[in-house]
């Protein structure tokens, strides 16, 4: 991190959200038992226990995938970043959604601690919410999406180049969502939800 | 069928200059390019001087409407199509039929899309040879200072930068010898004809799209279809002396992008492995259907191009679109296009709008001016063979600080305003057509000298043939003049009703509020604008009338909106006076009831079993809103009315409840079975939905019907800060407040629980704590049941609202919590279920999905 990013609040804040969301990422994939338990070890953040990937492959995947959003989540372009597992067929299954909003008119410090203690509330939840989540089917695959506002420009940032467009299909009817947690806490909000298929949601 | 609303708009640019002669004035004179057939050789002749601004507008010319419309050429392209269809009648009837074919074929579908190149300029100098290669414009103009603007220019002259749009004077100064022809209506006419002919002999499947634009479908044709393109063009060359360009692809988007590369005078063919090549670069704004504002919106999401605009997801497209462009968008960035040749769009409305030259010295001006509009609109309705439903009237208001228009006469900086109605019978008389838009005018209570533009659209189209067969209309018509008699008894009878609710009122003599009333419910008409009625009819009295004078029956019944409007008026006096006359006035009504119970076993009796559906409603208007002297007034009123407007049959049937909410149920209970039906038949489908005749049986187990009605009578005195959608504002929280000053038991419990509960503002602290009162005792009272669910329902909305975007958490837990004491309690089921709706619509809005509600805990 250079210096430059902590100067605004929304720096600050964009690199503290980017942190929570490596280990919230992080969570989701043990909780879902993609890969076994002793890929992962436990590790202390925000005074929680969590799991971190041993595997340097997948660490380093969703690490870049997220720091490559914390430009955009400071200029407040990014909407919704989305762990999504799907089938063979590329369709999904489950996704776990962050909506993400930086108010970028905020001014004045942001308070760390408050902000940390807001978070680790979603780390906790999300601990307990196996039960909310579905079973998947076998060979199923993950990948992190996030949303844009509009698209970058191409040529700002050679950050941009890392992402590319999805070819994991979409629903065609309109998904039930399952909140996990919300909060917000200027100039942050962030909530977390799980979408599923909708019931009439033609069968694969 | 008929016209299609986005062409048939007026714009500044569409009137001819029609009194060029009128006036010289000698002092200012103009040389100018002029040519025409008389001086044709290119002499440059001085003639057209500055006219005098009253000629020019509505001030001076009473026939204004009439002639902007005879020199208008938008009005020409659409007013086409509807001589296309006369013309070409058996021709495009016999493709119809096939159309359907089209489907087994689509494997190799072959689009052919022909465009007559700058149609308005080409045809004017067909003739001449000579000025093929210069620059020429058409305008209805040529004054070289003018602001008049160029409607059509050719390739030559488009080289000098000369668009269409662009005023006379800046196209003269980008290309002085420039030269600007008047339009030629019977030669676009010609020519557009031969256009036709000439496609409609070589494809049997043409779709028009506009006088010089058409689809065709030349799958089944035999030979290459890029052979067939240049016969085609060169067919139209021979017999109109002016080019045209043709795209071939595999549907009709791609052949219309087609087109665009082919012109001018060219052709181009696009095969399916070339789409994705052609697209990548293609400007958005060249798809159809992405105007100035798609685009804009597009630009600041960073799309500039169909490639970038493919790599947005569907589902993002449609959130920040709307499903039904969003789902567009995507096809069309692919290359994508499901329409067939032939499904000629129906046009959704017909209308005419003027934003130019108009200005109004006084009422009667512009009441002169709309209904001439009504003319021209009836007569393009006519035209079309539609009768339509809604009308929508515009008005362009002069901005407070807007200066004269640089555009000579034209509506520069306005402020658009709209307001619309709806009426029961299409319609397309003048006589009902000048009615309504004179009672739409009136609701705006401007002053006339602000207007720069008049517009009025009719929807809701019908066909003519349609509402013609039968004889629906004269039956209407007759049973309407038959009613009218009858109605001379019934308000007999309601003058005593009168006279005994005027002892609730403070004072008498309301004579001046009674117009008020009688207009605003006996006429009905739903205005979906934020004036409604009673404003409209405050326009006619000027002043409003002192408050004691007001009726407290129909300040209770009126929509939200109007009473905030009324109270605002009256400097919030309203609100106290409705609160003070609350007790009062429910004493009244309880007369009154019982009085028109009687009345309607009365008219029974009487055997008048054909009047009986509307004598009913009549009868029920009053009742319900209270306001049943001044119905009576109207009553004679309306009919006296009819005899002077012969073919309306409108105002009538206007007095039948929009909704049965308006009805009182009680009336309706102690009605026969058979009468019950035949009233329910008489509400147009619809209607209803809304309510199924078990609902009207067993009135008081239907929350619905709670909420339409008997809140509309209880609640009044609380609506005020209801409406504000403040419950939520404050700490503690408005709502607090009241529900501890409620003689209501469970919204005591509430407010108690908010303290209890520690205070936080949030919902979901204080549904805990109720769980742990056991919930079937809140069932325990009857005493403002409907009172409670209204203002509780209204709280649960104003929550949702204020917590969906960011903490969607909050509401889940809240819902959960009541879907719990939902199982147990009758009141919660009835709450639950009318907030659900609301609930997922809004989450449908912010999150694009539902929210999960399992049954598992």
């Amino acid at each position: 991190m250079d210096r430059k990013d902590n100067q605004s609040p929304q720096g600050e804040t964009a690199r503290i959200l980017v942190e929570f969301l490596e280990v919230a990422i992080t969570s989701i994939v043990f909780l879902k038992g993609v890969y076994p338990s002793g890929a992962f070890e436990r590790r202390r953040y925000m005074n929680l226990v969590v799991q971190r990937a041993c595997h340097p492959q997948l660490r380093d995947y969703i690490h870049s995938a997220v720091f490559g959003l914390l430009p955009f989540i400071q200029k407040g372009m990014v909407e919704r970043a989305a762990v999504i597992f799907f089938n063979t067929d590329g369709i999904p299954v489950e996704r776990f959604v962050f909506k993400l909003a930086v108010n970028q008119s905020y001014g004045s410090k942001v308070e760390d601690a408050n902000l940390e203690f807001s978070l680790r509330s979603f780390l906790i939840k999300l601990s307990v919410s196996e039960s909310l989540t579905k079973v998947l089917p076998r060979d199923y695959r993950w990948e992190i999406t996030a949303y844009f506002r509009s698209l970058p420009e191409a040529s700002a940032n050679k950050d941009v180049e890392q992402w590319i467009p999805t070819d994991t299909r979409q629903w065609e009817q309109p998904p039930l969502l399952t909140p996990i947690k919300s909060m917000s806490s200027e100039p942050l909000c962030v909530q977390l939800y799980i979408e599923h298929p909708s019931l009439s949601e033609p069968k694969p | 069928m008929a016209v299609p609303s986005n062409i048939d708009t007026e714009d500044e640019s569409s009137v001819k200059n029609y009194l060029q002669s009128n006036h010289y004035q000698p002092s200012a004179l103009v040389s100018s390019n002029c040519i025409n057939n008389q001086n044709m050789k290119g002499s440059p002749s001085s003639t057209v001087s500055e006219p005098s601004n009253q000629s020019h507008s509505t001030l001076g010319d009473p026939n204004f409407v009439e002639n902007y419309f005879k020199n208008s050429r938008l009005h020409f392209i659409g007013t086409w199509r509807n001589r296309y269809r006369k013309r070409f009648r058996t021709l495009s009837d016999g493709f119809n039929c096939t159309s359907s074919n089209i489907k087994a074929s689509a494997l190799k579908t072959a689009i052919m899309h022909v465009d007559m190149d700058c149609f308005f300029v080409s045809v004017v100098i067909r003739n001449h040879l000579e000025l093929r290669d210069k620059p020429v414009a058409v305008c209805h103009s040529d004054n070289r200072k003018g602001t008049a603007e160029i409607s059509s220019a050719n390739y030559p002259a488009r080289d000098y930068g000369i668009k269409a749009g662009m005023f006379v004077r800046d196209a003269k100064a980008l290309c002085p010898h420039l030269v600007i022809f008047p339009y030629n209506f019977e030669a676009y006419e010609e020519v557009a004809d031969q256009f036709y002919s000439v496609l409609h002999k070589h494809g049997n499947k043409v779709q028009a799209v506009s006088c010089d634009e058409a689809f065709l479908d030349v799958t089944d044709s035999e030979g290459d279809p890029q052979l067939l393109a240049s016969k085609i063009r060169r067919e139209i060359f021979e017999t109109t002396g002016c080019t045209a360009s043709a795209g071939i692809a595999g549907n009709m988007l791609m052949a219309r992008l087609a087109t665009r590369t082919a012109k001018p005078d060219g052709q181009c063919y696009i095969p399916p492995e070339r789409v994705d090549d052609y697209l990548s670069q293609l400007p958005i704004k060249a798809l159809p259907g992405v105007g100035y504002v798609l685009e804009e919106k597009l630009k600041k999401q960073n799309v500039w191009t169909c490639g970038q605009l493919c790599m947005i997801s569907k589902d993002s497209l449609q959130k920040d679109f709307g499903l039904k462009t969003g789902e567009m968008l995507w096809n069309y960035s692919r290359g994508v296009d499901n329409r067939l040749v032939g499904l000629i769009q129906e046009s959704k409305s017909v209308g005419a709008e003027v934003n130019w030259g108009v200005r109004f010295k006084d009422v009667k001006d512009a009441q002169n001016f709309l209904s001439n509009l009504c003319k021209e609109v009836s007569l393009r309705l006519q035209g079309c063979g539609v009768e339509g439903r809604t009308f929508t009237l515009k008005i362009k208001k002069r901005r407070k600080d807007a200066e004269e228009p640089t555009k000579y006469m034209g509506h520069g900086d306005c402020e658009n305003l709209s307001h619309s109605t709806t009426v029961p019978v299409a319609t397309d008389d003048v006589e009902v057509l000048q009615r309504i838009t004179k009672q739409l005018f009136g609701s705006f209570h401007l002053d006339v000298k602000e207007i720069r533009g008049v517009g009025l659209q009719v929807s809701r189209l019908e066909s003519t043939e349609n509402s013609k067969q039968g004889l629906e209309r004269n039956s209407l018509k007759s049973w309407l003049t038959s009613a009218s008699a009858r109605t001379e008894e019934l308000c007999k009878n309601n003058y005593v009703a009168k006279e005994s609710s005027n002892q609730g009122c403070e004072g008498e003599g309301d004579e001046t509020l009674g117009q008020l009333c009688g207009n605003s419910v006996g006429l009905s008409i739903q205005m979906d604008s934020n004036t409604s009625n009673g404003a409209a009819c405050l326009n006619e009295v000027s002043v409003p009338p002192p408050i004691c004078h007001l009726d407290m029956g129909v300040l209770k019944s009126l929509p939200p909106e109007l009473f905030s409007e009324l109270n605002e008026i009256y400097g919030g006096k309203l609100v106290d006076f409705v609160a003070k006359n609350k007790g009062k006035t429910e004493n009244m009504n309880h007369t009154l009831r019982a009085y028109s119970h009687e009345k309607i076993e009365g008219a029974m009796k009487e055997g008048q079993a054909a009047l009986l559906p509307s004598m009913v409603f009549q009868n029920e208007i009053p009742v319900e809103n209270k306001a049943k002297q001044h119905i009576a007034k109207e009553v004679p009123a309306v009919s006296g009315a009819e005899s002077f407007v012969p073919a309306s049959g409108l105002t009538k049937t206007d007095l039948i409840p929009s909704s049965l909410s308006q009805v009182d149920t009680a009336v309706l209970q102690q009605l026969p079975e058979e009468l019950k039906v035949d009233i329910l038949e008489h509400l147009p489908a619809h209607r209803m939905q809304v309510f199924s005749p078990n609902v009207l049986l067993y009135p008081t187990e239907i929350p619905l019907e709670a909420l339409g009605t008997k809140t509309a009578e209880n609640n009044s005195g609380s609506k005020d800060f209801v409406l504000d959608n403040n419950l939520w504002f404050g700490t503690p929280p408005h709502w607090v407040e009241k529900f501890k000053v409620s003689n209501c038991l469970i919204l005591n419990i509430l407010a108690e629980m908010y303290y209890k509960s520690g205070s936080t503002g949030n919902l979901s602290p204080i549904l805990q704590c109720i769980s742990s009162v056991s919930i079937h005792q809140l069932d325990a009272f009857q005493d403002g049941w409907d009172e409670a669910m209204y203002i509780l329902c209204e709280l649960l909305k104003q929550y949702i609202k204020l917590k969906i975007e960011l903490d969607i958490e909050e509401i889940y837990v809240c819902f959960r919590l009541l879907r719990r004491f939902a199982m147990k309690s009758e009141f919660f089921i009835q709450m639950y279920n009318i907030v659900y709706p609301y609930l997922q619509a809004l989450v449908g809005e912010n999150y694009g999905g539902n929210l999960h509600m399992s049954l598992k805990d």
